[in-house]
């Protein structure tokens, strides 16, 4: 998940998705279906629509799509996909909202993971709970945490498109000048801080961590990590109350407050736009951030480490996963999607995109593939990602009223950080406000 | 809010004004202690803006501020230009600016004229409805006259921002408050002659109305130009439709922290209309007089 | 046939040809909202959704119960009691120094009302710059007189004074502007014999220019307080509401409702709701500000 994404969902961004419904629906192919008939399908992506960006700059993650798409195409003379650019991937969900309104869909769309809750409820979508029990799809090969997060309420409703998690990513200039040894995997919380403040300048504007407060999801998915760390959860394991108001929760947001409040050492990005922009200016000591971020610092000579641990010992992340999301136009067309999304997504495909884009590979043999043993080496630092993924042992709630759980989060998240709140006060209110959440009825 | 005509002498600083002999406690008017302090806070955000966008990256980091570039990056302008579609947001906003002024000026002197001077059945009736409408703004009614323009097919073209501004009940109530105070006895004359009431606006009203009218034409002007909540409801998904407002707010999205950039990308948004106001000051200066009014 | 004649020339044929355009248009995009807002607060409605629900008074009810909304509607009382007495004392006491004819008077002029024709994003674009926790002007000057650093924009306590500072900037040459045309149409006779009979100017002011003035700042305060519970350009551009809800308000909790979180679930019938609670307020607050000017305010023939 790229770094806006959630924001996407929590505040569903940009206005609403209110393109006229027939500008969704005009693109809509001759239904195709009999024999030596070609089968049109249509895929909304939102990565770009040309192999170069509006500056005239590579985006390797449309050309990646086209090329594929393009290679099943001339393979699969019966079945022709149509690469549709759908805006954004932060739009991608509204828009997807206005078409279903006026009664049309795409055949395959991409989505966020965590936009399944209210994707469940959209007409058309195929479940695909059996159709991934084929052993040609070879489903227990995608990564576990994203094979979760495909599944909302018991069924499978998504494949796997991508996946990410969160490491840090430090300014080795920074830390030389500094005269600190680099991030180590024994870090604990303590280190990290004590880093960050030696890494930390006022007078030259320099910060030595960003974090983004701007109470989105963004905001929560940091702390999640740390959370889990500390030992502590989001929910009880039934999903029926909040679990992070605990010692391990109250552990980790105090960390967070202690670098932002006591040693100043945090630069509090409170619309969530400036953290890449000032890392890559050399402002910011370390980032906690995914591998879609290393584009974005061409400019400094970067390093990548997993995050600090508490005990020394229990070091986890966070993942966002992608999805590729099917519905149901008609039987010819549902067909001729799921035959596309297998091939997309099997194992030879995986690693092409990976080797053009630098995408963690969504599925665990890939890594072992001989072509894959460029990758290190052609994106510096993703290998760290790669190994990282070992550490996403836990998933956020897949839940109708998550959009509210993470509002509550956020909003304590950035109280602490902001000095507004001690960390127990905030997470106390916040913890009252989910399990007001939790006990409306569905 | 009737119409009260203000001499352009007031912006010339002649008239209304009191002259009396007065004992001097400093070398300068003690005047000059409130407005210059006054005037530099209200220029100092503008000059700031301008002194950025002439800055490298790295100046415009720097602490405590640099308000005198020394090396000016001109570069930064075309540069802006060449980051993102500031041509295009230009045109949209021309269109739909210059489409709602023209129609406004023919629509409400068409409607005032008919409100001032024709004795037709239900004109008052009519005129305190369209009236009534002026007491309920845009904000409280977003939701409404959002769902009519979606269903009119407008959602993301640029008609959505001037199809509903194509007649403003303000210029309507503006100019039917104008037409009122015009002598009628060359209109009786005309009327004599057999010219028609067509015949008579356009060419013995409206060329006394000169002034009326352009003040409406700037008033409107300076409305649709900033205008912002309404493009952006309207606008969801079309980039290519962005006005100049929306076009900066994207573009300083993009661009965070490159504020030399996001300064030029402001400098040139506030342009047109800074010129407009300089070469039409007294006309800016009447509107808002007279009409009490701020976009 | 004379009689078609008759009726095409008839008065009330031409005045009906030539208000239709308009006519047609405010019915559509004035008038038909306002009904169809007040009938969508009684539904629960999606902006996307066809299928409505109506649940009568329910929305206006909710609204009790809605910590959001009473926070919106808290912060749009205090920034409009800071901002209108700010701007409109401010511009009065501009105008007046406007009004002098001293040197540089033109220059003091043009920085005055030059912010009256910058848009909100343009004005917001330059705060959120001289505001700037880090980078900017305001803390350079404010460290020069030994306070700060603020956080404005990006702190719970400085968003909203920020707000305020940044509003007052960009309205006070609009306020300037109708007490300059006021002031220029008090007959200078009349100052003048104020002057002769050996009052001060301080009470000439008081006696003679203020009253005078009344209208006009009855007028201002109407059109300043109206403005101000409506605020919403600021907000949405320049701080999201936040930070931590710090200003919220309630165009900007209504758009929200309705365009924001609107997607998934069905508010717009309450966001509606919530629009038309604020219109009354507006309104009555209008009409208590326009009856107890009347009391105080002397309008002169």
């Amino acid at each position: 998940m790229k770094k806006h994404a959630f924001l996407a969902l929590m505040t569903v961004a940009a206005m609403i998705g209110v393109a006229c419904t027939k500008d969704s629906g005009s693109t809509a192919p001759d239904g195709g279906g009999g024999a030596g008939e070609v089968t049109n399908i249509i895929l909304w992506q939102g990565y770009g629509a040309n192999d170069l960006d509006n500056q005239g700059n590579p985006n390797y993650e449309a050309q990646s799509l086209r090329e594929l798409i393009d290679e099943f195409n001339a393979a699969h003379p019966d079945i022709h996909v149509e690469n549709t650019f759908a805006g954004s991937n932060d739009k991608v969900l509204q828009k997807l909202t206005v078409a279903l309104q006026g009664g049309t869909a795409p055949d395959i769309t991409y989505q966020y993971g965590s936009s399944l809750p209210q994707l469940a409820q959209a007409p058309g979508i195929v479940d695909l709970t059996q159709v991934v029990q084929d052993p040609s799809w070879g489903w227990d090969d995608f990564i576990p945490g994203a094979r979760d997060a495909a599944t909302f309420d018991g069924k499978i409703l998504g494949v796997p498109a991508l996946i990410d998690d969160l490491a840090i990513i430090y300014n080795k200039e920074l830390f030389d000048a500094a005269g600190i040894g680099y991030p180590t995997a024994d870090w604990t919380w303590d280190d990290f801080r004590a880093a960050a403040k030696a890494l930390t300048d006022p007078a030259k504007k320099q910060f030595g961590f960003a974090f983004p407060v701007d109470a989105s999801e963004d905001t929560v998915w940091h702390y999640d990590a740390m959370l889990w760390e500390a030992g502590g959860d989001i929910l009880t394991a039934d999903n029926s109350a909040a679990a992070f108001n605990s010692p391990a929760g109250v552990q980790a947001l105090t960390t967070l407050s202690d670098m932002a409040v006591t040693d100043e050492s945090v630069y509090l990005d409170l619309q969530n736009t400036k953290i890449d922009d000032l890392f890559n200016s050399g402002s910011i000591g370390m980032v906690i951030s995914g591998p879609w971020a290393l584009s974005g610092y061409p400019d400094i000579d970067y390093g990548v480490e997993i995050m600090p641990s508490y005990d020394g010992v229990n070091h986890e992340t966070i993942a966002g996963p992608d999805m590729w999301v099917v519905f149901s136009n008609d039987a010819a067309r549902e067909a001729a999607a799921l035959e596309f999304l297998q091939w997309m997504t099997a194992p030879e495909q995986v690693l092409k995109d990976s080797m053009l884009t630098g995408h963690l590979p969504t599925r665990l043999s890939v890594p072992s593939m001989p072509d894959f043993a460029g990758f290190n080496d052609k994106f510096p630092g993703v290998g760290v990602f790669v190994d990282n993924l070992q550490n996403v042992l836990k998933a956020r709630p897949n839940l109708a009223a998550y959009p509210q759980i993470s509002e509550a989060m956020g909003q304590a998240v950035v109280a602490a950080m902001l000095g507004d709140k001690d960390p127990a006060t905030a997470l106390a209110d916040a913890e009252q406000q989910v399990n007001d959440a939790l006990a409306l009825p569905a | 809010m009737s119409y009260v005509p203000i001499d352009p002498g007031m912006l010339r600083g002649e008239i209304g004004m009191v002259t009396r002999p007065r004992r001097r406690w400093l070398p300068f008017s003690p005047w000059h202690l409130i407005l210059m302090p006054i005037a530099l806070i209200m220029l100092t955000p503008l000059w700031s803006m301008v002194a950025t966008s002439l800055e490298t990256l790295p100046q415009t980091r720097h602490f405590p501020p640099i308000l005198w570039p020394g090396d000016f990056q001109w570069g930064n302008y075309p540069g802006t230009v060449r980051a993102a579609d500031f041509g295009l947001w230009f045109w949209n906003t021309t269109v739909v600016t210059v489409s709602v002024v023209a129609s406004n000026l023919l629509l409400c002197s068409l409607a005032g004229y008919a409100f001032a001077r024709i004795r037709f059945l239900g004109r008052g009736v009519i005129y305190m409805v369209l009236l009534a409408t002026l007491m309920v703004p845009l904000q409280v009614v977003l939701i409404p006259t959002f769902l009519v323009t979606k269903s009119l097919g407008l959602i993301d073209h640029l008609g959505a921002l001037i199809v509903p501004n194509l007649a403003n009940v303000f210029g309507i109530f503006m100019l039917t408050q104008f037409f009122r105070t015009l002598p009628l006895e060359l209109e009786e004359a005309a009327r004599m002659d057999g010219a028609s009431r067509l015949g008579i606006l356009f060419k013995i009203v409206l060329p006394l109305s000169m002034p009326a009218l352009t003040t409406l034409a700037v008033v409107q002007f300076m409305w649709t130009w900033n205008d912002f909540l309404w493009p952006l409801v309207t606008l969801p998904f079309n980039e290519g439709a962005y006005t100049i407002q929306l076009g900066l707010m994207n573009f300083q999205g993009a661009h965070t922290v490159d504020w030399n950039y996001v300064m030029a990308g402001n400098v040139m948004s506030m342009m047109p209309m800074l010129l407009l106001f300089l070469a039409a000051q007294r006309w800016f200066i009447r509107g808002i007089a007279t009409t009490g009014l701020k976009g | 046939m004379g009689r078609l004649r008759r009726a095409l020339t008839s008065d009330h044929f031409a005045g009906w040809a030539f208000v239709a355009p308009s006519v047609v248009l405010v019915l559509i995009f004035g008038l038909y909202p306002i009904v169809s807002g007040f009938l969508l607060s009684l539904q629960r409605a999606s902006l996307l959704s066809p299928v409505r629900e109506f649940v009568g008074a329910h929305n206006y009810t909710s609204i009790l119960h809605d910590e959001k909304a009473k926070q919106a509607a808290v912060h749009a009382l205090v920034y409009t009691m800071t901002f209108v007495p700010i701007s409109v004392l401010g511009a009065l006491l501009l105008a007046v120094a406007l009004n002098q004819k001293i040197r540089l008077i033109r220059f003091y002029r043009l920085a005055v009302f030059v912010p009256v024709v910058t848009s909100t994003i343009a004005t917001g674009i330059m705060f959120l710059w001289v505001f700037d926790k880090n980078f900017g002007l305001a803390n350079y000057a404010f460290g020069k007189i030994g306070v700060g650093p603020f956080g404005f924009f990006e702190s719970t306590g400085g968003a909203m004074p920020s707000l305020v500072a940044m509003t007052v900037w960009g309205w006070l040459g609009f306020d300037v502007i109708v007490y300059m045309a006021a002031l220029q149409g008090i007959p200078a006779e009349l100052l003048e014999a104020a002057a002769m009979d050996g009052a001060s100017r301080w009470r000439t002011f008081r006696s003679v220019t203020w009253p005078l003035l009344g209208p006009a700042t009855l007028l201002l305060v109407v059109w300043s307080s109206i403005s101000a519970l409506q605020l919403f350009d600021e907000v949405y551009f320049v701080t999201h509401g936040g930070p931590l809800g710090a200003t919220n308000v309630p165009v900007f909790y209504v758009f929200k409702l309705a365009f924001q979180q609107g997607i998934g679930f069905p508010l717009a019938g309450y966001a509606s709701a919530i629009a038309y609670v604020l219109f009354v307020a507006i309104l009555m607050l209008t009409l208590v500000q326009f009856w107890m000017g009347k009391r105080v305010v002397h309008y002169s023939s």
